[in-house]
């Protein structure tokens, strides 16, 4: 097997083994299939239909679920690959081809990747490590009307709550803003909103 | 907050013994500025200056305090409204004297009461930074750009004293998180102008 690009490791023995298998689908059961693998790539939590979904395939079209699953197994090998060295979908229908499946049904997948590439390039960013991600902000502000110290006040405060990932918990940070601060804060928040619009 | 007593005028002529017009400014400052609780060493600390008893001196430095808090609580700005409070009989120039060093400082005192106020944690401070994310374990290259934002917090000052704990917390924005939260800050900006206008 040539230098294939969605890996540097030595591909397991097995794979050569499943794309002979998979070549033997007809076209059609061979889209079902894609289409089943595809929907678990863009909404990886839901482990639970794919599952469904491959033991439905498995029944319909019968083929023992056991295969099947290694099968699979061995498909996702590339996608995911791929994924992390952003390649195109000529690099996936030749690593595909090199692999043993046919030219038919690797260029048919190459095309279901790349349609679904933005939004698995997307999916793969959101996963990447952030620090105290800002998840949520609600807001109060209103008057301070009196205090123990001074018995009318009529001064304007502004509260804000943060939602804060860290790590895998949630923490609320509150804090008070005086007119003045809120004013230069908004300034700078639009400062950076325009340098990150410079880059994107 | 504090309340006039009735003994507290008869305390405050004690003043009379007081070296200097400056030394009476001086304590009325003091007095105002500090807690009930810190009101015993500083009566201490006033003893020697005034040349009075321990016991006429805590009576003084509590009646002071007393006076000016209870003036800035008010909000008494004229001369008049804190004449007013004075019996007939205290002393004329005394009086006179201390509503004048009282109006001089009001607006400084009305400011720190307003400082000192209680609070949920005040932002003091905050930094930001864009980065642009190029790799990572998930997706080997990519050019995303990113903000980080440093918020300095302090504490409440009145559980602090004089030692305020400042907590710097960093958070990262997304694109998208940064465009929510400036929609949001706007809808601030714009009640706070319709309300400004009423």
């Amino acid at each position: 097997m040539g230098l294939l690009n969605f890996t540097r490791d030595p591909v397991p023995e097995a794979v050569s083994g499943d794309m002979h298998n998979l070549n033997q689908l007809s076209a059609q059961q061979f889209s079902a299939l894609t289409e089943v693998l595809f929907r678990f790539l863009t909404e990886p939590k839901e482990v639970e239909r794919f599952l469904t979904q491959l033991s439905d395939f498995a029944t319909m079209n019968k083929i023992s679920l056991g295969p099947l699953k290694n099968i699979v197994k061995s498909i996702l090998l590339v996608p995911n690959g791929a994924l992390k060295r952003n390649l195109s979908s000529e690099q996936v229908r030749a690593d595909f081809i090199a692999l043993g499946l046919s030219e038919e049904k690797a260029s048919y997948f190459a095309e279901q990747w790349k349609v679904n590439s933005p939004t698995l390039t997307r999916l793969a960013v959101g996963q990447t490590l952030t620090i105290n991600q800002l998840i949520d902000m609600e807001w109060k502000f209103g008057v301070t009307a009196g205090s123990s110290e001074l018995e009318k006040v009529g001064s304007i405060f502004l509260q804000l709550k943060l939602v804060i990932k860290k790590g895998s918990q949630l923490e609320n940070v509150y804090v008070e803003l005086t007119l003045p601060q809120f004013y230069s804060f908004l300034h700078e928040m639009e400062r950076v909103k325009t340098s990150l619009e410079s880059f994107s | 907050m504090a309340a006039l007593r009735d003994g507290d005028f008869a305390a405050l002529q004690i003043l009379l013994k007081a070296p200097s017009k400056d030394a009476v400014r001086q304590l009325c400052q003091e007095c105002f500025s500090s807690p009930p609780a810190a009101l015993g060493p500083l009566a201490q600390r006033a003893c020697p200056g005034l040349s009075i008893s321990a016991q006429e001196a805590e009576q003084l430095v509590s009646a002071l305090h007393n006076l000016t808090r209870h003036v800035v609580y008010r909000g008494l700005t004229r001369a008049e409204d804190i004449l007013c409070l004075f019996p007939e009989n205290f002393h004329q120039n005394l009086k006179n004297l201390l509503t004048k060093i009282i109006l001089e400082n009001i607006s400084a005192w009305r400011n720190e009461a307003q400082a000192s106020q209680i609070s949920l944690p005040r932002l003091v401070d905050m930094d930001w930074r864009v980065d642009i994310k190029t790799s990572s374990d998930s997706i080997a290259r990519m050019a995303v750009p990113t903000c980080l934002l440093q918020l300095k917090i302090q504490e409440d000052a009145a559980l602090c004293g004089n030692n305020p704990v400042v907590s710097a917390l960093t958070v990262e924005l997304s694109k998208e998180t940064l465009d929510t939260m400036l929609e949001g800050l706007g809808r601030i900006r714009d009640q706070l102008s319709a309300v400004a206008n009423k």
